[in-house]
């Protein structure tokens, strides 16, 4: 079985050529962000206007420096419909001899389900894939490509909505969208789902091997803790992400605002990841899949989805119920969804929307989850308890399954303002090396 | 035709031909070099001195360099430079890292080239096809090949502990300098045996002769001779090598993964997918000036050895 998002396979080993590609095509291409901005100057909506956006309401605007306000669970925001970005007609019949072009995390769709939409719809149906949300966006950006779907998660959409870099949804195509968790119909980050519908949800963690670590981890106080435990110098591995790693810094220190611009709060984080480099000689990467199962790592922070497809990667001599994974048992961890979104650049809006509508079936995206993706989608029709129950998900592993209340209760990554971004990569970069 | 005009003019074989006839050969070449090293490093430049879009973090390069904004180079010199600068380690472990690389690299390749130039016979062929054939694999799948061979249950420990060289597993894949600059050396050494044997393929055998009738050693031969005619090959090679080693950042990825064997082209890696891709245009430029000063070297030294052999 392959991962869901493998990102490593793309971005920790970039041959030289595509290094070189990319580079290069960054510095030409983005000569056009400044027309970008130009034309943000000059489009029909220039600023956001928090109640009074055409048909948007809600979301205050923040002194974030951005034209338009970060949501928060304390201030949703449903995003104007602008008049130069409208929504397709209802009613309109998918494009003939069309090719859809879905550009995604690698290994983060099942490629049975892209044929046969594909099939049913009578299309060709393309899958790229982007290393990375950076690397994802400037592509998209350079309008030099036409894919039609694109895989966002929160912290991101707001700059995408603004940059009318994604279309509004007309709802009346995606009917399966009654099908998601009720708060997921109309997050707080898209209040009515206007730009996106959620794809899959899931939890970060901490995963260890219960046959090495002989520490009873969610018994700890503070199993955040696990990871500063010098007992398994060089076993010890984190997330090559910079909300993610950050993130359980500031939870280990008790600091739950996961989108803090506090350069005191970033600070401590940054101190904490630091100790680790030389207390248990910490590793980055994303391959916290494979880590765990082959023991290359004995703790490591790790996605939920992540872990459900850990069990596929154990070596035959190890029983999966060495495999285990801490989530807060009553919520307040980090938690998340990847959404589904379509991008203006698209040849084929009505395709697309159609396309989101069938990943939202309920046996589609039980099948892409259950066969491939590994990472669970929000369908009100999977019950947790069952999926363990009936095997989906090993007994050991049950604290991998999100509920609900795991959104309700839990911290989301989410937009920041550029300053705030910038305290945290900066922190990120100085203790990556 | 005035005078001055025909000398400027060259006669060879009987036939005039215009001064601009030799230089055009180079025009394919000056081309070349003009698109694919003068305009990408400009493209450098102008983001490295260019701004960053504040919504989506992306460079926005600035071609005029009346325009430019030195904010983020600046910062780069401080942190390079600076005592306590935050690059100041990425580039000590680089420099550290590519020179034992590099030495590595000659004392393991020289004898090699060494030996299938004189010695190789009629399997010479054969001998240099087995010496490259495992880089017809990928880089990327070669390195892959080496987690698992330096896993603590991997191949090289089980031979190092059955030869008694270690009695507990040797962690080599927890953040060891020793690995990375071992994974260098297995992925770049190729690049200076061929050359090195190219060059010493090519030294007159009646040079080593005549040595050897004047009554030097082998040993005396090979310091007072083989090695001063195959100086512009280590040095050919050394560029070779050092120079993608400088840039190189997977094979840390691969088999560290550690903060504590970073080395600048991890810092780039990371600084490109972040909105600090000026910081990284300024390290490569700080990188690429650094740099400069041995291929100086080397272009005077192999114009020199050119002026000698004239």
């Amino acid at each position: 079985m392959a991962h869901p998002r493998e990102r490593w396979s793309y971005r920790r080993s970039l041959s030289r050529r595509e290094f070189l590609r990319r580079s290069a095509g960054s510095a030409f291409a983005l000569s056009s962000a400044g027309a970008f901005l130009a034309a943000c100057g000059k489009a029909s909506n220039p600023t956001f206007v928090p109640s009074v956006g055409p048909t948007g309401s809600g979301g205050s605007a923040s002194p974030s420096g951005l034209p338009f306000p970060l949501a928060r669970k304390d201030n949703p925001v449903t995003w104007p419909i602008y008049d130069d970005n409208p929504l397709i007609q209802s009613g309109l019949q998918p494009e003939t001899n069309a090719t859809l072009k879905i550009y995604n995390w690698e290994d983060y769709l099942w490629p049975r389900i892209a044929k046969n939409f594909g099939k049913e719809f009578g299309c060709e149906v393309e899958i790229s894939t982007f290393p990375d949300y950076q690397t994802g966006i400037s592509t998209i950006q350079t309008a030099q490509v036409d894919y039609d779907i694109y895989f966002p998660d929160p912290s991101i959409l707001g700059k995408l909505i603004f940059g009318k870099l994604v279309k509004p949804l007309n709802l009346d195509y995606i009917p399966n969208l009654k099908n998601q968790w009720l708060q997921l119909q109309s997050p707080f980050y898209d209040v009515g789902s206007q730009y996106s519908v959620p794809y899959t949800i899931y939890t970060t963690g901490v995963a260890w091997r219960n046959d090495k670590v002989s520490e009873d981890i969610p018994s700890m106080s503070n199993p955040y803790e696990s990871m500063w435990d010098a007992k398994y110098k060089g076993k010890i591995r984190l997330l090559d992400d910079y909300r993610e790693s950050i993130g359980m810094a500031l939870l280990k220190n008790g600091i739950t605002d996961l989108n803090t611009e506090n350069p005191a709060d970033i600070e401590l984080a940054k101190n904490d990841l630091l100790e680790m480099v030389d207390l248990v000689n910490v590793k980055l990467d994303v391959s916290d899949y494979t880590n765990i199962p082959e023991g290359t790592s004995w703790i490591n922070q790790a996605w939920s989805g992540d872990m459900i497809s850990a069990q596929y990667y154990l070596p035959t001599s190890v029983p999966v119920e060495a495999l285990s994974y801490w989530y807060p048992p009553q919520g307040g961890g980090a938690v998340g969804s990847d959404n589904l979104v379509v991008l203006n650049t698209g040849k084929n809006p009505v395709l697309a929307h159609m396309f989101l509508n069938y990943m939202l079936d309920q046996k589609n995206a039980f099948d892409n989850f259950y066969n491939f993706v590994g990472y669970q989608p929000p369908q009100s029709n999977i019950d947790p308890d069952r999926l363990v129950s009936e095997g989906v998900i090993p007994k050991n592993l049950d604290t991998t399954v999100v509920r609900p209340e795991d959104f309700d209760k839990g911290y989301t990554y989410l937009e920041l303002s550029p300053t705030g971004d910038a305290l945290w990569n900066s922190a990120f970069l100085e203790f990556s090396g | 035709m005035s005078r001055r005009k025909r000398e400027a003019d060259s006669k060879v074989g009987g036939v005039w031909y215009p001064r601009w006839f030799w230089p055009a050969f180079a025009t394919p070449s000056t081309l070349w070099l003009l698109f694919l090293f003068v305009v990408p490093f400009y493209a450098i430049l102008s983001v490295a001195f260019g701004r960053i879009d504040p919504i989506f973090g992306n460079p926005v390069p600035v071609w005029n360099p009346f325009h430019w904004d030195s904010t983020a180079f600046r910062f780069v010199l401080n942190q390079t430079f600076l005592r306590g600068g935050i690059y100041q380690p990425a580039f000590m472990r680089t420099l550290i890292y590519v020179g034992s690389a590099l030495a590595i690299c000659l004392v393991v390749g020289y004898p090699v080239a060494y030996f299938i130039s004189r010695h190789g016979g009629r399997w010479k062929t054969f001998l240099l096809v087995a010496l490259i054939a495992p880089f017809w694999i990928s880089y990327l799948m070669r390195m892959l090949a080496w987690v698992n061979l330096l896993q603590d249950d991997g191949l090289v420990n089980k031979s190092l502990h059955m030869l008694h060289l270690i009695g507990a597993p040797k962690h080599w894949l927890e953040g060891e300098g020793i690995t990375v600059v071992l994974g260098l050396v297995y992925g770049y050494i190729p690049y200076m045996i061929l050359p090195l044997y190219g060059a010493l393929d090519r030294i007159d055998r009646s040079l080593l002769e005549a040595a050897r009738d004047l009554g030097a050693s082998p040993r005396r031969t090979f310091f007072r001779v083989t090695l001063p005619l195959s100086k512009q090959a280590i040095l050919a090679g050394s560029v070779i090598v050092t120079l993608p080693m400088f840039g190189d950042y997977y094979t840390q990825d691969l088999l560290s993964a550690s903060p504590k064997t970073t080395m600048v082209g991890n810092v780039v890696d990371h600084a490109i997918s972040s909105p600090f891709v000026t910081r990284a245009a300024g390290l490569v430029t700080v990188m690429m000036v650094l740099l400069i000063v041995p291929m100086f070297y080397y272009l005077y030294s192999t114009a020199r050895a050119s002026r000698e052999a004239a």
